[in-house]
């Protein structure tokens, strides 16, 4: 997705308490071939990282628990700051996947998933596009919440697909369909999910890209508001 | 009787309770009324319909007492039978000469509250016990109004009699169904404790299992960090599966938060820790409850997932996707082609990317 070169690299800001991670994460980044991200601050805590350089980023990658403390508190002040958040973590159960999402966080990878996703996702949150990594596929299949978005039957064999062979090129064989279109089936699941949960500057830019993209119509979004506040008789 | 052991210790308690109401009413009809009515039979103004009351309040407590043992259920129209059972006040006092009023004669107001303890077995609270024995009085006070008989020493009999019969009917009606919640309670609390037990016996082998599998995970991790502190090479491909081996099964580690594992999440983890020993590097990825299946239908999701597993060379992603209606178990390896089996309620579909093999299999198979 995306992989056309960008007018100036993407920014980000790397919020990690092990050195040896932020230096396998600037690796990884260094190694993307069109050289689409910069990392421009890294450090151990939020505050040490956003007092430099770091404020500005596009992105900020942040580690979900630091010093032995989960941060998911602090996520909802930082995308009310504006910036886009994005959440890495070893604890990828879906009841902490939806709650970070909740937050406002842009969106989230787990550290089993490979370098791959780790750039294309800051380069989708950057301009402001959906992103879901396959383990995020996984948490809202199993979201069983009341206030869940509610998905087509199309859009929910996509993501499972996709949770299950990571490919969306496999998933669009499968499928029978074009590679975009199963694209585009996984990204309409994560502006629905922008629907729910806290207001954040970072959503409304998500969906007012969506509409900029064709991937929703204006007048969907309220469908997704009243979808949210009734009861939903899918199971 | 059902499964639970608070209903049948409390189901104990109170028939044994309710027997004993049956038992106590028929006594006291047959040992006091009746001899009561037979030693009175000339006095009466009209012994027939004394005799007649007797036997109605035997019919009134059979209807009663085979409602409670038989259906457990409240007898129909409860205060047709209890108005009948007043309506025996009325006949026998009518039949009474007024000096026989409050006499042992008039059996009736004293022992019909036992009718009422069977009639009100299973009604929520004792309210209309108790307005039943209150109407009980006031019938007996009118009835004694009537005969003229209000004197002083008239009403402290009639007291002590109403005081006497409603303390053991009503504190017998209470008591008993305070034993049989007390029961409930104490069998309820019994049952928890023994499923906590259980649970936490459960807990405490899973930790066990944990700490023995992160034990080692541990020693393999330090063995690796000992081989590349004395000068071992990064770049070799042995050294970095063996990396990437070790950290799977770390991050499995931290993933588990299950404390009693389902049974199809448990047996694909046992058959991803076999694969890992192989070398291989597993991704196990439960999401969503797993509803109850027969053992059948387990195996059958499972048959081609497994040996996928079992046929992994070097890398292998399991996905569990369940919800109450639906189980998708998925196997995505480096894995060399096999026949699949068909088999019946569960589809599995196989698909080939060039060195991959993915492998899903679905319940219900449609």
């Amino acid at each position: 997705m995306d992989r056309e070169p960008l007018a100036r690299p993407v920014t980000v800001a790397v919020v990690d308490d092990h050195p040896i991670a932020r230096d396998g994460i600037r690796t990884w980044l260094s190694r993307d071939p069109l050289g689409r991200v910069e990392l421009i601050a890294s450090g151990a805590t939020i505050e040490s990282v956003l007092q430099g350089p770091g404020a500005t980023a596009d992105v900020l990658l942040l580690d979900l628990e630091l010093q032995g403390v989960m941060v998911i508190d602090r996520i909802a002040e930082l995308c009310a700051e504006g910036r886009r958040v994005v959440v890495y973590s070893a604890h990828e159960d879906p009841e902490t996947i939806l709650a970070v999402l909740d937050a406002g966080a842009s969106t989230f990878i787990a550290k089993s998933e490979n370098e791959q996703h780790c750039v294309d996702t800051i380069v989708a949150v950057a301009t402001d596009r959906p992103y879901v990594p396959p383990v995020m596929a996984g948490a809202i299949l199993s979201d069983t919440r009341p206030q869940r978005p509610r998905l087509s039957e199309r859009e929910k064999e996509a993501l499972l697909l996709w949770f299950q062979s990571m490919s969306k090129a496999s998933v669009a064989r499968r499928m029978g369909l074009t590679e975009a279109t199963v694209r585009q089936y996984i990204d309409r699941v994560r502006v629905k999910y922008a629907k729910i949960g806290r207001p954040a500057p970072s959503k409304a830019a998500l969906l007012a890209r969506a509409i900029e993209d064709g991937l929703i119509e204006a007048r969907e979004i309220r469908e997704y508001r009243s979808f949210a506040a009734g009861p939903d008789p899918a199971p | 009787m059902t499964g639970d052991p608070a209903a049948y210790v409390a189901g104990r308690y109170e028939r044994g309770s309710v027997v004993a109401a049956v038992v106590i009413a028929a006594c006291w009809h047959v040992g006091y009324d009746l001899t009561a009515t037979v030693g009175n039979w000339s006095v009466y103004r009209w012994p027939a319909a004394v005799a007649g009351a007797w036997l109605a309040y035997v019919g009134i407590g059979a209807v009663a007492a085979r409602a409670l043992l038989r259906t457990r259920r409240t007898a129909g129209a409860v205060w047709g039978l209890a108005g009948a059972a007043l309506a025996l006040d009325v006949i026998v006092l009518a039949a009474c000469p007024p000096h026989e009023v409050l006499g042992p004669g008039d059996w009736p107001w004293g022992s019909i509250g036992w009718l009422a303890v069977l009639l009100f077995w299973w009604r929520r609270g004792p309210h209309e016990l108790i307005v039943f024995l209150a109407l009980n009085g006031v019938v007996m006070l009118a009835g004694m109004a009537l005969n003229g008989v209000l004197d002083r020493i008239s009403l402290a009999r009639f007291l002590m009699v109403f005081v006497g019969s409603v303390t053991l009917q009503l504190g017998y009606s209470v008591a008993t169904h305070a034993l049989t919640s007390a029961a409930r309670r104490a069998a309820q609390v019994s049952a928890a404790r023994m499923e906590a037990d259980a649970a936490r016996q459960v807990a405490e082998q899973v930790h066990a299992d944990r700490l023995r599998r992160y034990a080692q995970v541990r020693k393999a991790a330090a063995e690796l960090l000992k081989a590349l502190a004395d000068g071992a090479d990064p770049a070799d491909p042995v050294l970095r599966r063996e990396c990437a081996t070790g950290a799977a099964w770390l991050r499995r580690l931290i993933a588990e938060t299950d404390d009693v594992p389902d049974p199809l999440v448990h047996e694909l983890r046992a058959c991803a820790y076999d694969a890992e020993r192989r070398g291989v590097v597993v991704s196990l990825l439960p999401r969503g409850a797993v509803p109850e299946l027969p053992i059948e239908t387990r195996r059958a999701l499972t048959e081609a997932p497994l040996e996928a597993l079992s046929r992994a060379r070097s890398e292998a992603r399991v996905t569990v996707v369940a919800n109450a209606g639906e189980v998708v178990v998925s196997v995505v390896a480096d894995a060399d082609d096999f026949p699949i089996r068909r088999i019946e309620g569960v589809r599995v579909t196989k698909q080939r990317e060039g060195d991959v093999l993915w492998i899903e299999s679905r319940w219900p198979g449609r």
